[in-house]
């Protein structure tokens, strides 16, 4: 793991450079540029539709895009065996729009799925050290034997989280972490997402519509419009602008 | 944990038991099919095998106690049956047990029999070739029941329109009721009788003439010297040779219409069977009846006229002197 | 299934099984082994299913006898009872019925749990979480049903048997070991066996049916209800064919 993070780390964690994706005629990512730095929160502000999903799918490698280029942690991803893939997948987490936590399976062997799965030689003490650690971040160790389907939406979203969070990603990818929660709950996320942010000093790229959460979260916002991105700036100025392509996102 | 361990033995068992089953089913099939722990083999040929098959049961004496392991075909006559059978089975068939190939009720599969023979005999041995016996084949039985039913429906067919025509038919009724024919028939058979009494009579006096003429008695002289009386000879001899003719002839009718009569009887063709259809045939009889009355009385006057002759007329006289005295 | 108005979906959808089906076949046996996963499918796949697939192996068994009686009597064969039933429990209705129940239970839920996993996106978070979805969940649940059909049509043979034995003795008296005696007298490996490994290609064919439906459902939770629905009456569907195949095919080489 020590040949994949390499020096470069002190600067870019994500370039995507000149990305294209198309599922036939719909042309959703058409020359998408992007660099998400070091302990960096990049909020992708975007039309319902308009890639954004795609664009996090793509850089995870659910997706392969057509055409450019996605270096992750200075690995380049286009060409790499599923192996190497899941090498760099372990060093990112995923926090899906609506959980993705498995069914069949408890909490805790909701969270010790991938900690099993990315890092096989690994003790059960060990394991169970880190689902309660991944769970006392998100405040929800006494859920450790209950059944997802037993938790409310929030609880579910925290859980998770913490299931992004046990593996100690350098990056985090927010697929619209408050869509479906009440205010308060999406607030109280945010803040976790804050929280952990300080912690574990992770990159996040987050996917959202909620404006409370590209406030308080993001150092730099991304307009994606039409496939490409548009505008690029600090929440401020954003705001300032007069562009009316920019400004429908604010008000 | 525990409740998976728990799962896990849970599977284990379901499994287990699932194969034991399974182990058990085949287990018992492959018993009842011989297939584990019997090494003694016995064969035994036949002619025809019936559709004996690898895998048929063998019995002795009812109870299954081996399968058919192969049939091999020796030559062109000759099938070659191996079985196995139970080992204990060794002390129990002797070597002149009769093997046949049967059929398990009357549809079933095709099984060996062996049968026991109230004979004293050795116990078979390891590849004991056994005796055969052709077993009733069932096919060929029906076979034949069958063509033996065709021609019964084909007699009786015949035996209808037979029986049909005899009915129908007045001649034969005719025949039948005429009382005449039996008591002319017997006339005759009366004459031919009295005829061939009287020439055998007649040959024997002959002989006699012949002996005192070689033994140079009587009128031999006369004989030698007179030429009509050489003459006359010839003309009896040739009477003879006639009347020999005849009564061969008589008697050749006679037998041959008796036979044909019998025939007809018997076997319900031929005469009978024409007779049935012609009516001509009984004036035939009648007259054929008739001519052998009148042949054996043209005898009689034949034999009488020889009586008459001169030359034997002496000897007669004598013989009939002869009879008289010897009545009185 | 909705759409098999025209030949060309139909034939798409057969493409696509096929498909999915050789992807089964290229994959199953190289690793990662999925184990632990596979021993978890195994007792939810198989155990779980004995209740029911017993309960129907009885009543098909005490059925088919009560069923089968009056005809055997009006022919004079009634003590041939045991010998007919037992030869059609092994032969055909202990793995067509055990198939078709197993299809309606295990396919139905394979393919609504393929199906919500993949619409709540939790097949792309095994993927994300360096698992391979495909082995992890179709691999080990059509391996699953294709060991656990034979071994859960074995034991319904068993129960249907027994079901049997209760029905030949509601009328008329049978010791055990006579209609024991009977069963096996009649019964032959080739019996047996054809109707053994059919059961392998039936499991495998609940399986894979589920799983296929399950792993490409769409349209959301309305295509969750349409992928379980569609697994069991193709799965179904399946078996018959299938059934219809492997008579044809012991026929051929002989064993029948």
């Amino acid at each position: 793991m020590e040949n994949i993070s390499n020096s470069n780390l002190g600067k870019a964690v994500i370039e995507i450079k000149n990305v294209s994706k198309s599922f036939g005629d719909n042309h959703v990512l058409i020359d998408f540029n992007l660099t998400l730095n070091k302990k960096e929160n990049i909020v992708v502000l975007g039309k319902s539709g308009s890639g954004k999903s795609v664009l996090i799918k793509c850089i995870i490698g659910l997706l392969k895009p057509d055409k450019g280029s996605i270096t992750i942690l200075g690995n380049p991803i286009n060409d790499v065996t599923l192996t190497e893939m899941d090498k760099i997948r372990a060093k990112i987490g995923f926090l899906f729009q609506s959980n993705a936590l498995y069914d069949s399976m408890s909490v805790r062997e909701n969270l010790e799925f991938p900690l099993r799965r990315h890092w096989i030689k690994i003790n059960q003490n060990q394991v169970n050290e880190m689902v309660l650690q991944a769970l006392e971040d998100v405040g929800l160790k006494h859920t450790v034997d209950m059944m997802p389907i037993e938790l409310s939406g929030g609880m579910r979203k925290r859980i998770a989280l913490a299931r992004t969070l046990i593996l100690k990603p350098e990056i985090i990818l927010y697929d619209e972490p408050t869509t479906g929660l009440d205010p308060i709950t999406a607030k109280e996320i945010i803040n976790l997402m804050i929280t952990i942010k300080e912690k574990y000093n992770t990159a996040s790229l987050i996917i959202s519509h909620d404006m409370n959460c590209v406030k308080i979260a993001s150092d730099r916002i991304v307009i994606l419009l039409e496939g490409k991105c548009y505008a690029i700036d600090s929440y401020e100025n954003l705001t300032k602008s007069n562009d009316p392509k920019v400004k429908q996102f604010f008000e | 944990m525990k409740k998976e361990i728990g799962n896990d033995v849970k599977l284990g068992l379901f499994v287990l038991s699932s194969i034991l089953f399974l182990i058990l089913l085949l287990y018992m099939i492959g018993k009842n099919k011989n297939f584990f722990g019997s090494n003694l083999k016995i064969r035994s040929r036949f002619e025809n095998v019936q559709g004996l098959k690898a895998g048929n049961n063998v019995r002795f004496a009812g109870i299954n106690i081996g399968t058919v392991d192969v049939v091999n075909i020796i030559d062109d006559t000759t099938l070659e049956v191996s079985m196995n059978i139970e080992d204990k089975m060794k002390d129990i068939i002797k070597a002149n047990s009769i093997v046949s190939i049967g059929t398990d009720g009357l549809v079933g599969n095709k099984v060996i029999n062996i049968q026991a023979v109230k004979e004293r005999e050795r116990h078979i041995e390891q590849n004991e070739l056994l005796p055969s016996r052709r077993a009733i084949d069932t096919d060929e039985m029906l076979k034949t029941l069958n063509k033996t039913n065709k021609d019964i429906g084909i007699i009786a067919e015949n035996l209808k329109n037979t029986t049909n025509k005899i009915n129908n038919s007045h001649v034969i009724w005719d025949l039948l009721s005429d009382k005449s024919i039996p008591k002319k028939i017997h006339a005759s058979l009366e004459n031919i009788n009295q005829s061939s009494n009287k020439i055998k009579t007649l040959l024997n006096h002959s002989n006699e003439i012949v002996e005192h003429v070689m033994s140079g008695n009587g009128s031999i002289g006369l004989l030698l010297y007179d030429t009509i009386m050489r003459a006359n000879l010839f003309t009896t001899i040739e009477n003879f040779r006639i009347l020999g003719k005849h009564a061969n002839e008589i008697s050749k009718q006679i037998s041959y219409t008796l036979d044909s009569f019998n025939n007809d009887l018997h076997n319900s063709k031929g005469t009978i069977h024409a007779l049935l259809n012609d009516s001509l045939l009984t004036h035939k009889i009648h007259t054929s009846v008739d001519n052998i009355d009148r042949s054996s009385s043209g005898l009689n006057e034949i034999i009488d006229a020889i009586k008459q002759s001169f030359l034997f007329r002496a000897y007669f006289r004598k013989i009939e002197e002869k009879k008289t005295r010897g009545l009185k | 299934m909705d759409e098999s108005l025209s030949l060309k979906p139909f034939l798409k959808e057969t493409g696509k099984v096929s498909k999915f089906t050789i992807r089964y076949l290229s994959k199953w046996f190289l690793p990662p082994y999925e184990i632990k996963e596979l021993i978890r499918q195994c007792y939810v796949i198989g155990y779980k299913s004995l209740p029911l697939v017993g309960l129907t192996g009885f009543i098909m068994g005490l059925v088919l006898t009560m069923q089968l009686r009056p005809f055997m009597v009006e022919y004079g064969v009634e003590s041939r009872l045991p010998t007919i039933v037992g030869i059609a429990i092994i032969r055909e209705i202990g793995p067509v019925i055990t198939a078709l129940i197993f299809a309606g239970k295990i396919g139905s839920s394979i393919g609504a749990e393929l199906g919500s996993m993949k619409v709540t996106e939790q097949i792309d978070a095994m993927e994300v979480s360096g698992t391979n979805p495909f082995k992890y969940l179709v691999v080990s649940r059509v391996f699953a049903t294709t060991l656990m059909l034979p071994v859960l049509a074995i034991l319904s043979d068993a129960i249907a048997l027994y079901g049997s034995y209760l029905g030949v003795n509601i009328k008329g008296e049978t010791s055990f070991k006579l209609f024991w005696n009977q069963i096996f007298e009649a019964l032959e490996f080739r019996d047996v066996l054809p109707a053994y490994i059919k059961t392998y290609f039936f499991g495998f064919a609940v399986g894979i049916i589920g799983c296929y439906k399950g792993f490409f459902c769409e349209k959301g939770t309305e295509g969750v209800g349409q992928s379980a629905n569609a697994s069991v009456v193709i799965a179904s569907v399946l078996i018959f064919i299938l059934d219809l195949l492997s008579v044809q095919i012991t026929e051929l080489l002989g064993f029948n």
